[in-house]
């Protein structure tokens, strides 16, 4: 006979040695908190995009519009403000979305793939911001260097010394450098974080597509 | 009409609990995960709980949710290793009803169920509980042939468990 037939046999007889939980017991337990990945999921897309709001709101002061001012990119940061918050919003309304699709109720490649769904919006927003981070860096860097020698108050301060072409090259690739370590740094914490959380289900996943056409 | 809502969910998970505790029993191997899982599985079912119409049998709804949880939902609380061997204390196989040999090969077979991953598990799981190839499939959201290629595969590897 089949191994599962053996099986199957013995499961039946079994039945009726499981624990048997009452009423009350069962009762307490609706309003025990859940663990499940999808809570900690929604948690920390939440702190995302809360710490990335939270600090540029902190960054953004009269000193730096000033500071903006003296290197002629006012209307650039504004511009560069407006399209980064529409995009913002446009990347919580896809989350909240896609995070309302998530049932338990559906099947499990469905529920998978709600799941995952909702994991790449926030994965696509940090991609974002950071690229966004690194190409308003160096539109900065460019542009203090180019007004550099227009500014009167640096003029003032500096006069005795001028940077030369070589001064300027290492200094834009140190610059460079440190948002990118920074930016890695960043990146690798997230693979990490979501590498944990999400370890199983990927791996569940792809074993019930196998096969699949 | 939410202490309503409580008491009818309440009161048929009471009834069919059986099937929370076998899918714990497949998936855990102490019995304080059997535990846990029991507990996220009943949040899961009460949170659940709205969107179940009553159109489905409430049995049926849950082999969905709770199969769900197990597989995708449910985070794995970090333990130390348990020594206490779980099966033997809480589904001790009577002695009258099995030759040792029946036993043996029976505990053998448990044994190998629970190195199986998670999908195998699942199907193990299903088949154990007399669905067809219909229902196997739409719960776990594959088609029918993969589902039936699949099993074929669990049935192989057991029988490799069983006779290395």
């Amino acid at each position: 006979m089949d191994e599962l037939e053996i099986l199957k046999q013995d499961w039946k007889k079994q039945e009726s040695n499981y624990p048997h939980l009452s009423y009350d017991q069962i009762y307490k337990m609706l309003w025990k908190k859940s663990s499940s990945i999808v809570k900690w999921i929604f948690v920390i897309s939440v702190l995302e995009f809360l710490f990335w709001a939270v600090l540029s709101v902190f960054y953004i002061n009269d000193e730096y519009w000033a500071q903006v001012e003296r290197i002629h990119l006012t209307e650039f940061t504004i511009a560069i403000y407006i399209i980064s918050y529409t995009i913002t919003f446009y990347f919580i309304y896809q989350f909240y979305r896609n995070y309302k699709k998530i049932s338990a109720t559906d099947d499990a490649v469905t529920l998978m793939d709600n799941i995952l769904k909702t994991r790449k919006t926030v994965k696509l927003y940090i991609a974002y911001v950071i690229i966004s981070t690194l190409v308003t860096a160096l539109v900065s860097i460019y542009f203090t260097m180019e007004y550099h020698i227009n500014s009167a108050e640096v003029l003032d301060s500096t006069k005795d010394y001028s940077f030369d072409f070589n001064q300027w090259a290492i200094l834009l690739c140190f610059t460079v450098l440190f948002i990118l370590i920074f930016l890695g740094l960043i990146w690798l914490f997230y693979r990490l974080l979501y590498g944990i959380l999400l370890k199983r289900l990927a791996k569940n996943y792809k074993e019930l597509k196998k096969l699949e056409i | 009409m939410k202490k309503e809502l409580e008491h009818q969910f309440v009161t048929n998970l009471e009834k069919h609990q059986n099937i929370v505790h076998k899918i714990c029993r497949i998936y855990t191997n102490d019995q304080a995960s059997h535990n846990d899982l029991f507990q996220e599985i009943t949040i899961q079912l009460w949170k659940a709980y709205p969107k179940f119409r009553g159109d489905a049998k409430f049995s049926t709804w849950m082999y969905r949710v709770a199969l769900n949880t197990a597989i995708t939902l449910y985070r794995k609380k970090k333990r130390g290793i348990q020594t206490q061997d779980y099966d033997s204390v809480h589904f001790r196989i009577q002695a009258e009803e099995y030759n040792n040999e029946t036993e043996q090969q029976l505990k053998l077979l448990y044994n190998a169920v629970k190195e199986l991953n998670d999908i195998e598990k699942a199907l193990v799981f299903l088949y154990l509980e007399d669905k067809n190839y219909k229902e196997i499939s739409e719960t776990l959201g594959i088609s029918e042939v993969n589902a039936r290629v699949k099993m074929n595969r669990v049935k192989t590897k057991l029988k490799a468990i069983l006779n290395p």
